[in-house]
């Protein structure tokens, strides 16, 4: 680790330094869902597009592995925030759609 | 629920051309576009695209999204909603969109996932100050919104991105210090670099940007050589005054959907991350679900167009669409697709569809003629910064009879990349190109009569026209100009070389439009005789 | 600043239009984004990011990244990088993850 480390911004949208990101490391934790679990990153609005690959990187410099051995984290809907409005507003009015 | 034979997830390049050959064999078909526009980032693609002319090679990718958007309207199997983002896909099949500001459910029986790909994101100190833009966020600013992004610019990558978007900041009046590659070659088409070294951007090869600087927001960067191991070289660091930094590092395919739907997913890094394993039909392991464009491997548009009429076509046939004809349909876009990537620079994507099929079970029937193609290797430092060398031009360089017989195109395009606009250009059937669309051209200098054609249809700008005839000490060189403003006839401007050093103060000749839709003008400028292969570019500020 | 002369691009703007900026005026244009009028305006921060408050700005330009968030209209967590700017509304600098209104 080095000390502009933590200047280095990983995770944009929660704010998951490369210094946390190599803390998390050092303390053993080695796959992404780990480090998202502990750090939030990859769990903001963007849902990891920014900061995904950044974090495999440095999971398969660390350990040695490729990129292809470091596992992904899961992914779930949605891709994008949806307000609670929105998904309030499909149960009120899904009589508009042919129902099967 | 809604119910629907295809639905195409994205509407750009990809997902257009897909619902345009779906629907042509009448499937019937729903494009959900999360952006108010459709056009992908074609909508700001100013430049003229490469490929041939199955692929609009030559026209501008905004005039080509234009074309894609006008024919899908007017194209009633095509329902197309806009400002509608897929947010899911589930095991039963049911997709989920933001549409209209509600949540709606569809279901359909094929499903095209054309969702492109995003910039990719560079860790270094101050990585994440306000003016540290993806370099196509740049592009969208001036190109879509039309607003000036930067006063100067530092662009890191010197792929096909940051050079593009280089040359587009030029054309808007924005200054770029320098364009950094960590790599020792230039990684994009030469023919781009070569255009903006003459615009006098220097593309800085073995360099990395070692941290952002600035009170709130970029006022520069620092700057470094790289070792052969990628670490900066102690005591080559320094400071570029810049406002904005553009990052043009790679895309990453968009692929959420792709594992939320099941699919296969590898990571194969000759086609930019992780990818939904395809078949040749460019079904995913998921059946029903094809995945088309940069999803499944980041590749130039061109490329993706041809992918999206594939997956198309292959989902309409397996809805029992299209009859006999639809093979031979089939059969042309995969044929295109082999020839855009049979090129020097399509060797990566090649090495990573090989990978692919692997993976998907299904080996690829080895093609020996590709395999066992050479190319022709770049050997001089024209791959590392654009600019031809003596040796480069001497290859090329008419004969000193042929030179005296009048004016002459001269061609310089030294890289096998998929482009053939010039053959095409040329009445007299003087450019030819002896394989493919990938090889590079050749002038008869018996044929050409020097008019001049070529020079505007070009892509790559590639293109001069040298008169040594002219008078007794004077020549004239005819060149592509795309700034503003234009030169004047009869004032003077500025001729510049490969490299944009100011060579002197030239009449300007003549000033010919390229037309209405192309766009780029013809200069004549009259230069001493001894400047007619230097002179190779005109600045009128 | 805008681009008034380009070599391929014909900007049509339409008529001027103002909205508001932490309560300031600013001119716009129909066909901008919201992120695209304030560039225009000389703004680049459009925020701060949630824990560590540094100065946030746009990313990506077309709704990737979330660096964009902004409140429009008391609304928090607006992408306004690909949200068009209308006459009279409220743009303001997001600080943090923003609040349900109550």
């Amino acid at each position: 680790m080095t000390s502009k480390d933590n200047e280095i911004m990983i995770c944009r949208c929660e704010d998951v330094t490369k210094a946390d990101i190599l803390q998390c490391i050092a303390d053993g934790y080695h796959t992404l869902d780990e480090i998202k679990r502990v750090t939030r990153a990859g769990m903001g609005p963007c849902q990891g597009r920014t900061c995904r690959q950044l974090i495999a990187a440095e999971l398969a410099k660390h350990y040695g592995v490729s990129m292809e051995d470091v596992l992904m984290t899961t992914f779930r809907p949605p891709v994008k925030p949806i307000s609670l409005g929105a998904l309030a507003d499909a149960y009120e009015t899904r009589k508009d759609w042919s129902l099967e | 629920m809604k119910t629907v034979e295809i639905l195409v997830i994205g509407g750009g390049p990809a997902g257009l051309c897909a619902a345009l050959s779906a629907s042509a064999l009448g499937a019937k078909v729903l494009i959900a576009e999360r952006d108010e526009m459709p056009g992908g980032q074609l909508v700001k693609q100013t430049h003229k695209f490469f490929g041939s002319e199955k692929q609009h090679a030559g026209e501008r990718g905004i005039h080509i999204g234009q074309m894609l958007l006008e024919n899908a309207q007017a194209e009633p199997n095509i329902e197309l909603w806009t400002s509608s983002c897929v947010l899911s896909i589930y095991e039963d099949g049911v997709v989920t969109i933001e549409h209209a500001g509600q949540h709606v459910k569809v279901k359909p029986e094929r499903i095209i996932i054309a969702t492109g790909a995003a910039e990719k994101f560079l860790g270094f100190p101050g990585n994440d100050l306000p003016g540290i833009y993806g370099a196509g966020a740049v592009q969208t600013l001036m190109n879509v919104d039309g607003v000036k992004p930067a006063q100067r610019v530092l662009m890191v990558g010197a792929g096909n991105i940051g050079l593009i978007v280089s040359y587009q900041l030029k054309q808007a009046g924005v200054e770029v210090e320098a364009v950094i590659e960590g790599s020792s070659k230039i990684g994009g088409y030469l023919v781009h670099a070569s255009k903006i070294q003459r615009a006098g951007i220097p593309v800085l090869i073995k360099h990395t940007i070692l941290e952002a600087y600035g009170d709130g927001q970029v006022e520069g960067a620092v700057i470094a050589q790289i070792d052969e191991c990628w670490q900066p070289i102690a005591g080559t660091e320094r400071k570029i005054a810049c406002d904005t930094i553009c990052l043009a590092v790679g895309l990453s395919p968009l692929t959420e959907l792709a594992w939320q739907a099941g699919c296969e997913v590898a990571f194969i890094r000759e086609l930019s991350g992780h990818v939904p394993i395809v078949n040749e039909c460019l079904e995913s392991t998921v059946p029903g679900i094809y995945c088309a464009g940069d999803v499944s491997g980041i590749e130039e548009a061109s490329a993706a167009m041809v992918e999206g009429r594939l997956a198309g076509l292959c989902a309409a046939v397996s809805l029992s669409y299209g009859g006999a004809a639809a093979q031979t349909l089939i059969d042309d876009a995969k044929q295109e697709l082999d020839e855009l990537r049979a090129g020097s620079m399509g060797i990566h994507i090649r090495e990573g569809l090989e990978k692919m099929a692997l993976k998907s079970g299904q080996p690829k029937s080895e093609d020996d003629t590709l395999k066992s193609k050479s190319f022709a290797e770049i050997k001089s430092t024209l791959i590392s910064d654009g600019i031809a060398t003596a040796d480069d031009i001497a290859a090329i360089l008419p004969t000193p009879e042929r030179f005296a017989k009048g004016p002459i195109a001269i061609a310089e395009c030294f890289q096998e990349i998929p482009c053939n606009p010039c053959v095409k250009a040329c009445k007299a059937g003087a450019i030819t190109m002896p394989g493919d669309i990938n090889d590079v051209p050749v002038v008869n200098g018996a044929l050409c009569n020097g008019c001049g054609l070529c020079i505007s249809l070009c892509p790559g700008l590639a293109i001069v026209v040298v008169d040594q005839t002219y008078s007794e000490d004077m020549a004239i060189v005819r060149l592509p100009y795309e700034y503003v403003p234009l030169p004047v006839v009869g004032t003077l401007a500025t001729g510049l070389d490969r490299e944009g050093n100011a060579l002197g103060q030239f009449e300007v000749k003549k000033v010919t439009s390229g037309g209405k839709k192309n766009m780029t003008y013809t200069i004549s400028l009259v230069v001493p005789k001894a400047l007619a292969m230097d002179v190779r570019g005109v600045s009128v500020v | 600043m805008r681009i008034e002369a380009h070599p391929v691009l014909n900007f049509e703007r339409g008529e001027k239009i103002t909205f508001f900026y932490n309560d300031k005026e600013v001119e716009a244009y129909p066909t901008e984004t919201i992120a695209a009028a304030l560039h225009a305006a000389g703004v680049r921060k459009l925020g701060e990011s949630p824990e560590l408050h540094r100065p946030r700005g746009l990313f990506c330009a077309i709704g990737n990244c979330s660096s964009c968030f902004m409140i429009v209209d008391g609304e928090p967590n607006m992408r306004v990088c690909v949200m068009k700017v209308r006459p009279g509304i409220r743009v303001e600098e997001q600080k943090g993850k923003g609040v349900i209104r109550t």
